[in-house]
């Protein structure tokens, strides 16, 4: 199924949640192109570069707890892994500068339970609140400081993956009320405790993902665009002659694209590559029928086939929408190639 | 709704209350002692609660000040809180270790309100820090979260929540002479749009006249205006709203509903909901009274770094005053920085960490003059 694999970089999984329907759709003024919930909305404040390696390290005075430590270390891989675009990636790294720390001095605001400052491209810096922490509505507990982790506790990892998103671009995901969209996006606006829906999710989720493929990229011309997309696309056809002698072969190119829309940022006219491009031909005036699929041609996102010609025919290609991602069908203009003498 | 007088006091006076170590005036390193405020002297009870009048730069010395910061166990977990409390003029603070669930407030005049909850009773009390003493204030059942002193000095309002449930009990008045409570504000109702509430904080007008109790979701905030006067509510209740900054005349200065900073800050009339946005993308600010009014002066975030603007209420007449020096932080909103101080009109602070260091000279706070952009360092003024 090599026409669904991205390009060979960095893989990213999507949870089987995501394989549910999507029928609404929002529309998010900031960010055309949507289908099924909106992609988050970003953040000001400007975008880290393109793969730009993050590291952090912890504040003096402020050390979070080793068992804390390994759950904040986790969240940063995760979303190196889970970003599925070119968004920056994370790593601790001892004597770096964007500082992590934990309870003492941390000037979230009253109510947060983690949060984070972010100057892209120069530098960040996270919270998280200490284990105990009053609120109105009682003690925080971060379910790694127990053995067995007790409903009503905060995964540590998926709050700080959170607040990893957010010193990415992202801002918090607008759910649907009663929140049956939740798990569109780990970035949100109400944190979950064990055991409600989405507590214990380790990777950005696809609405997530969009936001971040629209402000950094793919990360090539063969990766999935989020399903929480939805973008038009552009398929043109070429043929490399005219017309052929009776029994001869002409080759037809097709070159799919992402449209040349500039709402949709980075994605903007993206070659796509790798996907399921069929060739279907008709006698002049007659019927479509397909010709099967086209191979992958050299240049990214263009797809060839070969046809030999007893007769002049009409040629279209086709993309169909796919179910797993956020693009939409195009079919190419017509092509015709003649019987030539 | 009347409440039953505050409880007898049943172990030794204020060092119960304060739940502090058994150990007596240890130090602890430069400058900085463990402290057992004893009660105030009888008659000497109640005095120098009200706001001090416009304080003059050179009264710096003898102002309180606070910083409270979580006290950590081993393992992480929070065991506890440590105040350490002063005049800015004299910088062998003392500290007192209080329980958990705790919180300060203040200054108010002299003194530094103090809230305690042992898991059985909330207990508050007031600091003389110049008199070196305190007295008792309230003694409830219920959890008291937070307390503010008004302007005047006679009244303590209190937010409480059920003890077993943490439900909402309203805000509640008392004479600051401790005597029967009353409650003035009804519980916040719930609303999903903010979800359950994290946290409920006081904060007074500038010229001190109303009060504003902002009760926040994990994110976004609900902001009621109290006036004293007359009992009048008006409140403010969107969902993209944030954490208040300050408020005067009406108009409720509030972050959006931002998980970080840089974070936008928008002014809101309480009255038609009319709203201005003063900046796009800032982290901490402050209100401030200056003889053009008040102004918002915020920390603004930009790629070569920090940079201070002041701005009035309705966007106009905005100001650069200057980036704060490498490392310094502007000393933002009392519950956001977990510090205070009382200062002179037109000033703000900047400090390492936007606090008040808690031991240690003042070579490392700077007094910034909002009309001109001029600093000074605090300890110089105090010296």
């Amino acid at each position: 199924m090599s026409g669904y694999l991205n390009d060979g970089r960095t893989p990213w999984h999507l949870p089987r949640r995501w394989s549910v329907g999507f029928t609404l759709v929002v529309l998010l003024a900031s960010v055309p192109g949507v289908a099924g919930h909106a992609p988050d909305p970003a953040l000001t404040g400007g975008r880290w570069n393109q793969n730009q390696a993050l590291t952090y390290s912890w504040r003096s005075g402020s050390v979070p707890d080793p068992k804390f430590q390994a759950s904040i270390n986790a969240a940063a891989a995760d979303a190196t892994a889970s970003r599925a675009s070119q968004a920056a990636t994370f790593a601790y790294s001892s004597g770096s500068s964007n500082l992590i720390g934990y309870g003492t001095g941390a000037t979230c605001s009253t109510s947060g339970i983690a949060c984070f400052s972010r100057s892209a491209p120069t530098s960040f810096s996270m919270w998280m609140r200490e284990q105990g922490h009053k609120f109105d509505w009682g003690s925080l507990r971060w379910c790694q400081y127990y053995s067995t982790w007790p409903d009503g506790c905060f995964d540590v990892e998926n709050i700080m993956l959170d607040e990893f998103g957010h010193v990415e671009i992202l801002n918090h995901h607008a759910n649907y009320s009663g929140e049956s969209d939740y798990l569109d996006a780990l970035v949100q606006t109400k944190s979950h405790a064990k055991p409600q829906t989405g507590w214990n999710a380790h990777a950005f989720a696809r609405c997530d993902v969009a936001t971040l493929q629209v402000q950094y990229d793919m990360q090539g011309w063969g990766a999935k665009y989020s399903t929480c997309l939805d973008l038009a696309t552009t398929l043109t056809l070429g043929a490399n002659a005219g017309y052929v002698g009776y029994g001869g072969t002409v080759t037809l190119t097709a070159t799919l694209k992402v449209a040349d829309d500039p709402s949709y940022s980075r994605l903007a006219a993206n070659p796509v590559a790798l996907r399921y491009v069929t060739l279907e031909s008709r006698p002049t005036g007659g019927s479509w029928t397909s010709l099967g699929t086209m191979s992958y041609g050299s240049t990214s996102g263009t797809y060839t086939k070969a046809v030999q010609l007893t007769t002049r025919r009409e040629f279209r290609a086709v993309f169909r929408k796919p179910s797993t991602e956020g693009l939409r069908a195009s079919t190419s203009g017509t092509v015709v190639v003649a019987i030539g003498p | 709704m009347l409440e039953p007088r505050w409880l007898r006091w049943t172990g030794p006076g204020v060092i119960a209350l304060l739940a502090i170590s058994l150990l007596a005036s240890t130090t602890l390193g430069a400058g900085q002692k463990r402290w057992e405020p004893p009660d105030c002297p009888a008659g000497a009870d109640r005095v120098g609660t009200a706001r001090s009048p416009a304080i003059a730069i050179g009264d710096l010395r003898t102002v309180p000040w606070y910083r409270i910061d979580p006290r950590l166990d081993r393992t992480g977990a929070l065991a506890g809180q440590r105040l350490a409390i002063g005049l800015d003029g004299d910088r062998s603070s003392q500290y007192l270790d209080l329980v958990a669930e705790s919180f300060a407030a203040g200054p108010f005049g002299r003194v530094i309100l103090v809230g305690t909850d042992d898991g059985a009773a909330s207990n508050v009390a007031a600091i003389d820090v110049a008199g070196q003493c305190s007295f008792p204030i309230a003694s409830e059942t219920a959890v008291i979260r937070r307390a503010t002193i008004a302007p005047d000095g006679r009244t303590i309002y209190e937010m409480r929540v059920d003890r077993a449930t943490r439900e909402d009990l309203g805000i509640w008045a008392r004479p600051i002479d401790g005597s029967l409570a009353v409650r003035v504000i009804e519980p916040i109702g719930s609303d999903e749009r903010f979800g359950r509430t994290y946290t409920t904080e006081f904060a007074w007008s500038v010229v001190g006249d109303s009060l504003a109790i902002q009760s926040c979701g994990e994110a976004a905030c609900r902001t009621r205006l109290f006036d004293p006067t007359s009992g009048r509510i008006g409140s403010v209740a969107e969902p993209d709203l944030g954490a208040l900054i300050g408020h005067q005349d009406g108009i409720v200065v509030t972050y959006g509903e931002c998980p970080g900073f840089p974070c936008p800050i928008v002014a809101t009339n309480v009255s038609t909901g009319a709203r201005a946005t003063l900046s796009e993308g800032s982290a901490l600010a402050v209100l401030v009274a200056t003889p053009d009014g008040t102004r918002l002066v915020h920390e603004q975030v930009a790629a070569a770094g920090l940079a201070l603007r002041s701005v009035a209420l309705d966007g106009s007449a905005v100001a650069d005053i200057g980036a704060p020096p490498s490392g310094f932080r502007l000393n933002a909103t009392e519950g956001a920085v977990s510090s205070a101080t009382d200062l002179p009109s037109s000033w703000v602070l900047l400090s390492p960490d936007a606090r008040l260091p808690g031991t240690g000279p003042l070579s490392q706070t700077l007094l910034r003059h909002v009309p001109d952009g001029v600093s000074v360092e605090l300890e110089e003024i105090v010296r």
